[in-house]
């Protein structure tokens, strides 16, 4: 893989990701948004993790893997208690990165 | 922490140069897209491919500025652009849970945008310096890194029965999408989340008035 290669790709995702984050919130921030817009926005971020965590679970590397022997889905139980218990974002984090090791090398 | 930890190795097994994948963390700071990027950059894809993908991947982050937007009205432009270098999935959710408990600032948002952004950073150089030491990061359960982190911004963001029900409507999307391609219906992975969000988000607007 070439260096030029590699420094192409770094420079263009910064300048897409500022691109993506940036203008809406400069934009929209000095307007004033009609309500049922406003209500459309308040119920994107949980619509987003929804897919999210579905995606990562249900269809870890973008194949199906929809089993109650699946790591994925077992370790995402006892994530979501610790996060339930500890509100803690890292500590959710690494207790399911446990989680998923241990029942990885339980199911062979 | 961790999930740029992961990020610091895998870059320099495809064969980033730490300062390269330091750099790369730093100015993109794209979570998710950033795997993606290295995925396709091992399988050889083009530069435009790349950055198309990664792109449309955090498109979410087009709505996430506009949902944050109302509360940063007010706000000058160089601060706002700050915020928005800023934004990610967890800065996101913690903002908007600060904000929901009236505790959220000006100053605690550029807060925690610079926690972040130093977690994301200084976890990337960890990773990819110690990536001799730590050898194949999936021994350590990375792949289930990501997964983890996004159970927990969900839980946090689904306050109520309303959100559960637009949550769930959308993972069902997500899962059920990618299964319509024997009946021609194609929609690319990268495109999955956000049709799958946006669409849920407006039945939810719709019904819960």
């Amino acid at each position: 893989m070439s260096s030029g290669y590699i420094w192409a790709i770094i420079g263009l995702m910064a300048v897409a990701n500022f691109l993506v984050r940036f203008p809406p919130i400069a934009v929209v921030s000095r307007l004033r948004l009609p309500a049922p817009l406003m209500r459309w926005l308040g119920f994107v971020p949980a619509a987003v993790m929804g897919a999210l965590v579905a995606g990562e679970v249900l269809r870890p590397g973008g194949e199906y893997l929809i089993t109650p022997r699946s790591p994925y889905v077992l370790a995402a139980i006892p994530t979501a208690l610790v996060y339930v218990k500890t509100r803690s974002f890292l500590g959710a984090t690494l207790a399911g990165m446990v989680f998923f090791v241990a029942f990885r090398a339980l199911l062979g | 922490m961790p999930v740029g930890m992961a990020f610091g190795v895998l870059a320099t097994t495809i064969g980033f140069t730490a300062t390269q994948a330091v750099l790369c963390s730093a100015t993109a700071l794209a979570g998710a897209g950033q795997f993606i990027a290295l995925n396709l950059m091992k399988s050889g894809a083009d530069v435009l491919a790349v950055v198309t993908a990664t792109t449309v991947v955090n498109l979410r982050y087009v709505l996430f500025g506009a949902t944050l937007s109302p509360y940063l009205a007010g706000m000058s432009l160089p601060r706002q652009a700050l915020l928005a270098f800023t934004l990610t999935d967890e800065t996101f959710a913690v903002n908007v849970n600060d904000r929901r408990q009236g505790l959220s600032t000006g100053a605690s948002m550029a807060g925690v945008g610079a926690v972040a952004w130093s977690g994301w950073v200084a976890g990337t150089a960890a990773g990819a310096l110690a990536a001799a030491w730590i050898g194949d990061p999936t021994r350590w359960g990375v792949d289930f890194a990501m997964p983890a982190m996004f159970i927990a911004l969900l839980i946090a963001l689904a306050e109520d029965r309303r959100h559960v029900s637009v949550a769930a409507l959308a993972a069902a999307l997500a899962i059920g999408l990618p299964a319509l391609v024997p009946l021609g219906i194609v929609v690319p992975a990268s495109w999955v989340i956000v049709i799958a969000s946006m669409g849920a988000a407006t039945i939810g607007a719709v019904v819960f008035r």
